[in-house]
């Protein structure tokens, strides 16, 4: 049951012509006008439509608006009210969510007398409800356009109704033209109208007819208002798979179609009749073969064919990539004598607007430079260039980290991606670099921080340290807490003009092209410097007598390093702070991963502090008595600056002596190994909750010297002094022993027979606790919980290093002796396997080893043992403290350490 | 969503008393199988397959047996069997026993909608039993109706009066078939086919239709399906875990079906929109791992879940992280690239990095803020990528995205895992 519209029609349509469609003259109710998508959708078509909706439905609110650039549009709860408060209009849109659709259509039908036309905006409508709609609007004489469509458009006549077609800006792709667009898919119709316009063809009405089982306004009904529209010379029809809407229909103009689908057809899986009674003969295939016949052409529009003129009649073409659909259309034309309505508009090739291929070896077809997008894109990547360095989105970062992670199958923790076993074979100074660059850096790097970091180290000219440091020492302070009263002194105030210079570097070269800070032919000179920039870089008179200045600038000269930085603040012609160097060095490392967006610009900025810290802390841990003018422990100035590595620095600090040949590598290798045990650990809580606690929000507040002081104070004997029971085990053992060299193989000792004694006596102890019902006592650096329960058992991270010592023909006894001894106590029967040796051992026997001849010889006590072994313990941490503390000021948010209360417990 | 045979087509056709051959389901004991053949004479096996399966029948995939012997020889070949159909194959779990009907008429029927009409249509012949295509169009009739009226008994009476059927099967016809409608209609199907519908005698000599086999398709945005209480494993035919897991988040507002096209390939390709899910699955053929159509403007946690997941399902294997669709028009690129960008931090952070080159075309609101919410999680994930606008063409952006792939393929992927810090040797 139909009402007859168009005469010769069996069904009821009564648009005409294509310009009927989408007028200047149709108003337009909006139903759910401020639902989520009809919001953001509608005030741009309502401005770009002259103003066209009279008004929107939203039961319940009633008297609210929504603002458009053309003025608010009112809501009304349904469309009686809307009528009844005098509102007219002809043209229904439905942005109604799905059940609510086909009601929403009759609400139109049924109270709105003048209605001709609607659309369904919604996606996902049941095939029972459209197959109403259908019937409720053939019976009352009404055209629907959609469901699950973008509506309808008008180029001709500036109006969009029902719909996004053209995103945001409509007036960026709905350009007057000759051709009509009726397409299946609603974001293809916006971008075959764009890529027209590459061949210089507008458009008159775009059509998203949506592509469900019921597509209300079909091809067919889109062919006789085709030929009824005076505007339109042709029209592009993109199509897919299913229904036989385009079968036998006479276009009466030229078209263009764009039929897709067919590989996705051998997805579909073998169905009876029951499926292909809907889909039989309606393939993608199928279709093509309709477009051929109804065309004369021979096969697909391909521009790049080697004879194309077949592929293309007067009639139209049949192309399957819509990139191919402007060459098409313009062929077609051209044999009906019509050239394209504008000049063209750009071209399809490829264009990246942005890139990065992070210096990957790219075949030359891939490897597409960038070009500048169109306006107003160019501006907007622009600005976003302008940005420098990485943002980080904030999160509640309570026992998370984006620094460190602890894989708990081979319990080896990773500093920004890098294992910490590696990170045991990489200089020192490359590691203290680590936490702020995110990556491990170049030589030139490590040498600039060799030289930043010696040059904090000497706290003679800094007597407020010194004398805080002394005195926390003398009041019997463990080793991380007299670090802590250096770090305390190294406050905001301390490191205030070293970043304001960081700060300003930064400023100044931001876009000055410069990618690589080592670049010492970069042309400095265009830098433009006024006279406050000069002030802040200049040491002040009261910095007269600081030799350092001079010194790290020798030293860098010395070292053969590079930075542009540097190069900069010598060219301004005055004597430079430390500061002003500090800042430069800190740049220097920097600039890379901050140009690439590997770090922030707030963790280059924060840069010095670290580096401050780092020498300070380190400084703190030698005695008064070898901080003296240029001297540190007897070392001159000079040869520190100008050679001393990190580990040289540490070892000195640790031994009070200069390290000879390979004697620190032992030491680099166990702060490798000591950086981070990850977030949970007792040392990074102590430094995340210090940061949460300040309010990374805010970072300019975060206290980086405060949350060194939150990890120092979250170490102590227990966490830190593990590596000394080790210790004080295998001090046990060869004490009495006469071992002269723990490093050389020639020891002389037979420690089979050693690890066997142990063993027995050992498994005989063990017995007895038994027989008296107490738990036998573990043997440190013996067993792990994890790397167990095989017939032998390793500790991947013991064998790692075993790895390494032997491939540097390095010998520890007593690392062979935990070898021997795990064998021998399955030998005794004390272990019902053989245990692994693990990390802990290892970290002992390096230890020991590192000190053993100042402990024989008796410059070393056993109160110093442990002192020792807890300041190598917090060399390393500081190391992964600096990379939770970044890390949580630049993802963190305020207080977000706590603990919720449901957590928590009370015990009595 | 199709749903094949008589074991549930029987449960569902009482719905509408509609009258069917009885049928044992694949835990029919040995006694209850020896009494059914007795009481029914004739009895066909037919193996059970989940979802929508046909040309059973031609495949020599149906048994016909008369005696216990043969009904369980029968059962054990095709219990488990394999049917293959192109590019599909589909493994049975069970056989039902279906009773044979005596009857010296068949009939096809089916209610559809169909595209010719934009109407509920029936088509219905009185020489059934066989493939409808193989009847000659004067045999057929096909006949659409009036949806708010539904399909009346003279729609069924003129049908079979013009195609010249036997009297004695048009009143049956006319007094059952209509109920039909009741079931497709109310039940959310958008297919029902009965073939065939055996006309069998009773007392009186009175035909009665009996359904004797059943295959219809529902649809899955009609919660009316709902009431018909099927559990859901029915429709879960060749649905992979990841398949189950997307398309849970699957509503009105976003996302279309997800596809796993192949679960080896290495382009993982979030599509957005219809046409450029098309697309994009015609370019990549068998280098995409699912074919999707995230489009509908997903709001940002949606969109973030559904990229965990397939993140977390195929990221690993994939060479491309292939970000495409074409100008959107409403779509909020800010939202989703952002929603996609934190998802691959989130997975890098938790599943470890993986050696990837992204790639994207894309056009519409907010465009850049979105590309520049992409860009910096590449940057800090150390990732190589590429970024069209909408003024490339979107088919030559997946080519290039190809190209890419055949690059990783040939080491790039060794290239790129050195390049964020992965072991090179791990990844050739």
């Amino acid at each position: 049951m139909y009402r007859q519209g168009i005469a010769g029609f069996p069904y009821y349509l009564g648009i005409q012509s294509l310009a009927d469609i989408a007028t200047r003259e149709d108003r337009v109710a909006v139903l759910n006008i401020i639902g989520g998508e009809s919001k953001t959708v509608s005030p741009v078509s309502h401005a770009f439509s002259g103003g066209n909706i009279v008004f929107g439905t939203s039961p319940g609110r009633q008297g609210q608006v929504l603002e458009t650039p053309s003025g608010d549009i009112p809501v009304y709860n349904n469309v009686r009210e809307a009528l009844n408060a005098g509102h007219r209009f002809n043209f229904g849109v439905v942005y109604l969510p799905p059940s609510g659709v086909r009601d929403g259509v009759a609400e139109l039908i049924r109270v709105n007398p003048d209605l001709t036309k609607i659309v369904i905006v919604t996606e996902k409508v049941s095939v029972h409800d459209a197959r109403e709609i259908r019937a409720l609007a053939q019976a009352n004489g009404i055209d629907i356009f959609g469901g699950n469509c973008l509506g309808v458009a008008d180029s001709w006549n500036r109006v969009r109704i029902g719909g996004a077609l053209g995103g945001d800006k409509p007036d960026e792709t709905l350009q007057k033209g000759s051709v009509a667009i009726f397409s299946n898919s609603g974001s293809f119709t916006t971008t075959i109208a764009q890529y027209l316009a590459t061949s210089g063809w507008g458009t008159t009405t775009l059509i998203s007819s949506g592509k469900d089982i019921y597509i209300h306004y079909s091809a067919r009904d889109f062919a006789h208002a085709l030929r009824n529209d005076d505007r339109t010379r042709s029209a592009v029809l993109y199509i897919e798979p299913g229904g036989y809407y385009e079968r036998g229909v006479d276009f009466g103009k030229p078209v263009v179609a764009c039929v897709v689908g067919r590989w996705k057809s051998k997805l579909t899986r073998a169905v009876g009749h029951a499926g292909a009674m809907a889909g039989a003969g309606d393939s993608a295939e199928d279709k093509e073969r309709w477009f051929l016949e109804a065309f004369g052409t021979e096969g697909i529009f391909d521009p790049e064919a080697a004879d194309t003129s077949r592929l293309y009649s007067a009639k139209g073409a049949l192309v399957t990539n819509i990139s191919h659909i402007p060459d098409a259309l313009t062929a077609v034309m051209a044999l009906n004598g019509r050239s394209p309505d504008f000049a063209p508009q750009g071209t399809l090739s490829l264009k990246p607007w942005m890139v990065n291929d992070r210096g990957l070896q790219l075949p030359p077809e891939l490897e597409i430079a960038p070009i500048e997008a169109m306006a107003p894109y160019n501006v907007q990547i622009a600005g976003l260039k302008r940005q420098i360095g990485a943002v980080v989105p904030r999160q509640n970062m309570k026992d998370k980290s984006g620094a460190t992670q602890l894989d708990p199958s081979t319990q080896v923790t990773s500093v920004h991606g890098n294992r910490v076993l590696d990170l045991a074979r990489v200089p020192l100074e490359a590691n203290f670099a680590l936490p702020l660059v995110h990556e491990i850096g170049s030589d030139n790097d490590r040498a600039m921080l060799d030289i930043a970091v010696a040059a904090e180290v000497n706290l003679v000219r800094d007597p407020a340290v010194l004398i805080a440091v002394d005195a926390a020492r003398e009041a019997g302070n463990s080793p991380n807490t007299v670090m802590a009263a250096a770090a305390a002194i190294i406050g905001p105030r301390r490191v205030e003009r070293a970043l304001a210079c960081t700060r300003r570097l930064i400023d100044l070269f931001a876009f000055s092209g410069l990618t690589d800070a080592r670049d010492e032919d970069f042309d400095v000179s265009k830098i433009q410097v006024d006279e406050a920039t000069r002030e802040l870089f200049r040491a002040t008179p009261e910095e007269a007598e600081d030799p350092r200045p001079e010194a790290i600038l020798q030293a860098v000269r010395d070292r053969g390093s590079r930075s542009v930085f540097l190069k900069f603040i010598e060219t301004l012609d005055q004597r430079p702070s430390r500061d002003a160097l500090l800042a430069a060095i800190s740049a220097t490392i920097a600039w890379e991963p901050l140009v690439r967006k590997k770090i922030s610009r707030l963790t280059a900025e924060t840069l010095p502090w670290y580096l401050r810290l780092y020498g300070v802390m380190v400084g703190a841990t030698i005695p008064k008595e070898g901080h003296q003018y240029g001297m540190l422990c007897g070392i001159p100035r000079a040869e520190r600056f100008g050679s001393w590595t990190m580990a040289d620095l540490c070892y000195l600090a640790i031994t009070g002596k200069k390290p000879k040949d390979a004697e620190a590598q032992p030491l680099q290798m166990l702060i490798g190994l000591l950086i981070s045990n990850g977030p949970g650990a007792i040392s990074a809580q102590g430094a995340k909750g210090a940061v949460s606690a300040d309010g990374p929000q805010t970072p300019a507040r975060v206290q980086i010297n405060k949350a060194m002081i939150g990890f120092l104070t979250h170490t102590g004997y227990s966490h830190g002094g593990n590596g000394y029971e080790g210790m004080a085990f295998l001090i046990d053992q060869f004490k009495s022993t006469g071992l002269a060299d723990p490093t050389s193989p020639d020891h002389g000792l037979d420690l089979r027979a050693m690890a066997l004694r142990y063993a027995e006596g050992y498994q005989a102890e063990k017995a007895a606790t038994k027989e008296a019902g107490r738990p036998s006592r573990s043997i440190p650096g013996v067993h792990h919980p994890v790397f167990k329960g095989k017939a032998i058992n390793f500790d991947p991270r013991e064998r790692f290093i075993a790895e390494e010592m032997e491939r540097t023909n390095s010998y520890n006894v007593f690392h062979a002796f935990y070898r021997e001894l795990v064998q021998a106590l399955y030998d005794v029967g004390a272990s019902p396997y053989v245990f692994c040796v693990n990390v802990d051992a290892i970290i002992a026997a390096l230890l020991l080893s590192l000190l053993w001849k100042d402990y024989k010889s008796g410059t070393l006590a056993e109160a110093d043992l442990e002192n020792a072994a807890f300041t190598i313990f917090l060399y390393g941490r500081m190391i992964g403290a600096a990379a939770e503390i970044d890390d949580h000021i630049n993802r963190g948010r305020n207080m977000d350490t706590r603990t919720p209360i449901e957590q928590c417990g009370f015990v009595v | 969503m199709q749903l094949t045979g008589m074991l549930y087509g029987a449960r569902l056709l009482r719905h509408v008393d509609f009258p069917t051959a009885e049928v044992l389901g694949p835990g029919a004991s040995e006694d209850e199988l020896q009494d059914f053949i007795a009481r029914h004479g004739l009895v066909f096996v037919k193996p059970l397959f989940k979802g929508g399966v046909g040309k059973k029948g031609k495949s020599g995939l149906i048994g016909k047996v008369r005696d216990l012997k043969t009904a369980l020889a029968e059962k054990e070949r095709l219990y488990f069997v394999e049917h293959r159909h192109g590019n599909s194959i589909a493994k049975a779990n069970g056989v039902t026993f279906e009773a044979g009907v005596p009857a010296e008429h068949e009939v096809y029927f089916s209610i559809t909608d169909d595209t010719r009409y934009r109407a509920p249509t029936i088509t219905i012949s009185h020489k059934g039993g066989i493939d409808i295509e193989e009847l000659g169009k004067s045999d057929v009739a096909t006949v659409p109706f009036e949806a708010l009226t539904g399909l009346k008994a003279f729609v069924v009476a003129n049908a079979l009066t013009d195609l010249g059927a036997p009297r004695e099967i048009i009143s049956p016809l006319v007094q059952h078939l209509p109920k039909l409608w009741e079931l497709v209609h109310h039940y959310g199907m958008t297919t029902l086919e009965l073939n065939p519908i055996r006309m069998c005698p009773g007392p009186g000599g009175r035909l009665t239709p009996v359904a004797c086999d059943f295959k219809a398709e529902f649809d899955r945005d009609d919660p009316r399906v709902q009431r018909l209480d099927l559990p859901d494993h029915l429709f879960a035919a060749d649905l992979s875990e990841f398949e189950h897991e997307v398309n849970q988040l699957r509503t009105h507002q976003g996302q279309s079906d997800v596809f796993v096209i192949n679960s080896e390939g290495t382009i993982l390709a979030p599509t957005f929109g219809g046409g450029a899910n098309s697309l994009v699955t015609e370019v990549l053929g068998e280098a995409a791992v699912i074919s999707s159509d995230f489009g509908g403007n997903p709001p940002y946690e949606k969109m973030k879940e559904v990229a965990a997941i397939c993140y977390r399902h195929f990221l690993k294997q994939s060479n491309v992280l292939f970000i495409i669709g074409g100008k959107s028009n409403n779509t909020d690129i800010y939202e989703t690239f952002r929603a996609m960008a934190d998802a691959l931090r989130e997975h890098f952070s938790t599943q470890g990095p993986t050696p990837l080159y992204v790639v994207v075309g894309r056009g519409g609101p907010n465009l850049i803020r979105g590309f520049g919410a992409l860009s910096e999680t590449c940057e800090s994930l150390g990732l190589p990528y590429r970024f069209f606008g909408f003024d490339s063409a979107i088919s030559e952006v997946v080519n290039y995205a190809r190209k890419v792939d055949a690059w990783m393929r040939a080491g790039g992927r060794q290239q790129v895992a050195k390049a964020i810090g992965l072991d090179p040797a791990a990844h050739s």
